[in-house]
């Protein structure tokens, strides 16, 4: 994408600049006091940081001026190099050069290192005892002093959060004029309306592009914290890291940062074998883990992927039973995706051994709540002795989230699409009684179906459908999907499907666990959010 | 020395006033401190919201808030004198703190002020009657009316509203 190569170059640049600043203003401090270690450290990590950066965009000849000078600054730190006078003016000579370069990168006009200088650079590295040696006079031929202010500003999250409330409000107002507007049928209006509806939507999508960051910048963390977890856990690991460029918004990114960071300690310690059972197990000595992030239209999918041991099914029904989740006869009919889910569960550990990374009592309960928070799913796939995957699905952005509208008695209630899995219509004769309970069939599938009419209208503890509870002769379920385990909800009309804006509940009346928050429709009719993750938890128990 | 001070001061200065937004819930009045009403307004269409209390009546959109609006005679079984049919009632929408809720009424709301001094903390026999007696601020006396004062916060913050979870 050529857009997004363009934005980075902008960002290299404005960055590069800050570092110029910031090497300028050290260096005439270095003049002053050429013994401030400090001072020298700091000198010597931007210019590294420059060099990296440039290589990683391409500019070579910056990263190779970046790199002559962070070598003489090394020399001066390890006391090979004397801050001398002449020294000094090559240094100040390079550090100016880097800033020609940088400020003339989108210059029609390419912008050569001054070969005398490069030189005048070289004697001073390679010249180890006699840095005296004929150093040429440079021309300055490049204008030092040129003023400018960087094209990037930072901004606090904070105000991009309240720009963005805003445009929920907004978009909230714009649908119920744009439905008035069809109701009266004026001409005038329609036109206004029509054309607020599309200012609006440009408005809402720059917003949440201006809160879009790299997933990278959350996963470039990794491999410092993965060598750090695998010495303290004397394992070795080779960690992949694939779509680094994949954006997501960066308050999600926040929120899902500890969850990430507790799987991949979960991997290493306990996933990844050490190297001594691995080689018995025929795999390589090196445990692999992978990091990836994908787009998936309005979802971006991270996947945790570890080669280890695996999770064993067996153990995890085990543990069900003894923690008193479900009786023995129970789980033996639950399905293997349905087993794994209860790793989720509050107070579920397989963790046998408390190491000093993991396995102190946080477990992934917190994972699930914390993506639960944001809308997103999380789900495990696991062989044993093949490995373990974690997959995240994450919104792409907070404000406004696909959902299924449909309706229960006289209210609308919406369904997050993140949650939905798919629409049947089906015969009431294919229900079938358990308990009191209903369930079908579905692809093969046994899936528990509840009446979210009685659900509303009955203490959960009473809660009971027979068939003849249910009107019609067919009825419409919508299957939701939540933390590996499925639950069809028979609903009495299906609506559409609309991008709603979710606000919460004000106090006191967002504690009541079945609501997500609630939403406003086109009509101005209050629509109500479910919680698919409270309502399956409901009936999982029940099981 | 010191209560005395105070006393001449007060007999001094304009006497302490509180303004208050008097509705009737059954028979009796009540009254709710002015600062804590945000506004008045007829009431909107409400959304029945399943898995509350039936003294929740559902939530409101109320100037693009959606608010909960809460039936305080069901809330304190206050029973509704006979005959009564009208149009439409009216919600008063109430703020403390961070919490926010409707009231329902059936006539339209007055404002009344009265000085400080006449409004008796709530006397001990009020355990008798089903509004809770920490819910009532005090009871105020005007000419020959008697208006019972509510402490909204903690109406909006009590155990049932609180724990509304099903």
């Amino acid at each position: 994408m050529k857009g997004r190569e363009q934005e980075y170059r902008e960002i290299f640049i404005a960055e590069a600049l800050e570092y110029y600043d910031a090497l300028s203003r050290h260096i005439s401090d270095l003049e002053k006091a050429p013994q401030d270690e400090q001072v020298l450290a700091e000198i010597f990590r931007l210019l590294h940081n420059l060099k990296a950066n440039a290589k990683a965009i391409g500019f070579i000849t910056i990263a190779d001026v970046s790199h002559k000078l962070e070598t003489a600054f090394g020399m001066i730190r390890n006391k090979e190099l004397n801050f001398s006078d002449e020294v000094v003016t090559v240094l100040f000579d390079g550090i100016d050069m880097l800033g020609e370069l940088i400020t003339s990168i989108d210059s029609p006009k390419e912008v050569e290192p001054s070969p005398a200088l490069l030189r005048n650079l070289d004697i001073i590295i390679n010249s180890l005892s006699d840095n005296s040696a004929e150093l040429s006079k440079v021309q300055k031929y490049y204008n030092s002093k040129n003023l400018s202010l960087s094209d990037l500003i930072y901004i606090q999250i904070k105000k991009l959060d309240h720009l963005l409330n805003l445009v929920g409000e907004l978009i909230i107002d714009r649908d119920r004029i744009f439905s008035i507007s069809k109701e009266l049928d004026n001409d005038d209006l329609k036109n206004v309306s029509a054309h607020l509806y599309r200012i609006t939507e440009e408005l809402q999508y720059s917003v949440m592009d201006a809160r879009l960051v790299n997933v990278g910048s959350l996963f470039n963390k990794f491999p410092r914290i993965v060598r750090d977890i695998a010495v303290a856990e004397s394992k070795e690991i080779n960690l992949d890291i694939i779509g680094q460029d994949i954006q997501i918004d960066r308050n999600i990114l926040q929120i899902i940062t500890d969850s990430l960071l507790h799987l991949m300690r979960n991997a290493i310690s306990h996933g990844i074998e050490k190297a001594d059972v691995r080689k018995k197990a025929k795999k390589s000595p090196q445990g692999n883990i992978t990091l990836s992030a994908q787009n998936d239209r309005d979802t971006v999918i991270l996947r945790l992927i570890d080669d280890g041991k695996g999770i064993d099914q067996q153990e995890v029904k085990r543990a069900i039973v003894q923690r008193g989740f479900l009786s023995a006869d129970a789980v033996n009919d639950l399905r293997e995706t349905e087993v794994l889910s209860y790793l989720f569960e509050p107070g579920f550990s397989l963790a046998k051994e408390v190491t000093e990374v993991s396995g102190r009592g946080v477990g992934l309960d917190v994972v699930k709540n914390a993506i639960d928070s944001i809308g997103g799913r999380i789900r495990v796939d696991s062989k044993k002795g093949e490995g373990t995957t974690f997959t995240l699905f994450l919104p792409t952005s907070i404000a406004v989230k696909g959902a299924l509208l449909c309706q229960v008695e006289e209210n609308f209630y919406a369904i997050p699409l993140m949650h939905t899995d798919s629409v049947v219509a089906l015969p009431t004769a294919e229900l079938h009684e358990v308990g009191d309970l209903l369930v079908a069939d579905i692809n093969s599938e046994t899936i528990t179906i509840v009446s979210l009419k009685e659900l509303f209208n009955t203490d959960i503890s009473e809660y009971s459908v027979r068939k003849n509870d249910l009107e019609s002769d067919v009825q419409n379920i919508i299957i939701v999907t939540y933390n590996n385990r499925k639950l069809g909800l028979i609903v009495d009309k299906l609506l559409r499907q609309q991008d709603i804006v979710i606000k919460a509940l004000s106090r006191p009346v967002n504690t009541i666990e079945i609501y997500a928050g609630v939403t406003l429709l086109g009509s101005g009719k209050v629509c109500l959010v479910l919680d698919v993750a409270a309502i399956t938890r409901y009936f999982i128990a029940r099981r | 020395m010191e209560p005395q001070n105070i006393r001449d001061k007060k007999d001094v200065a304009v006497e302490e006033k509180v303004h208050l937004i008097v509705f009737k819930l059954g028979n009796e009045e009540y009254g709710v401190r002015i600062d804590q009403v945000k506004e008045v307004t007829i009431t909107p269409e409400i959304t029945r919201m399943p898995k509350t209390p039936s003294f929740i009546k559902g939530v409101s959109n109320i100037r693009g808030d959606i608010i909960a609006i809460m039936d305080l005679e069901e809330r304190f079984k206050i029973e509704r004198p006979s005959g009564w049919h009208a149009q439409h009632t009216y919600t008063l929408v109430m703020e403390a703190k961070e919490f926010t809720m409707g009231f329902i009424v059936r006539e339209v709301p007055q404002s009344l002020t009265l000085p400080v001094s006449s409004i008796d903390k709530a006397p001990s026999f009020i355990q008798d009657i089903n509004i809770n007696e920490n819910f009532i601020e005090g009871i105020g006396k005007y000419d020959d009316r008697l208006i019972i004062v509510l402490d909204i916060y903690k109406i909006l913050t009590s155990d049932e509203i609180s724990q509304l979870k099903s």
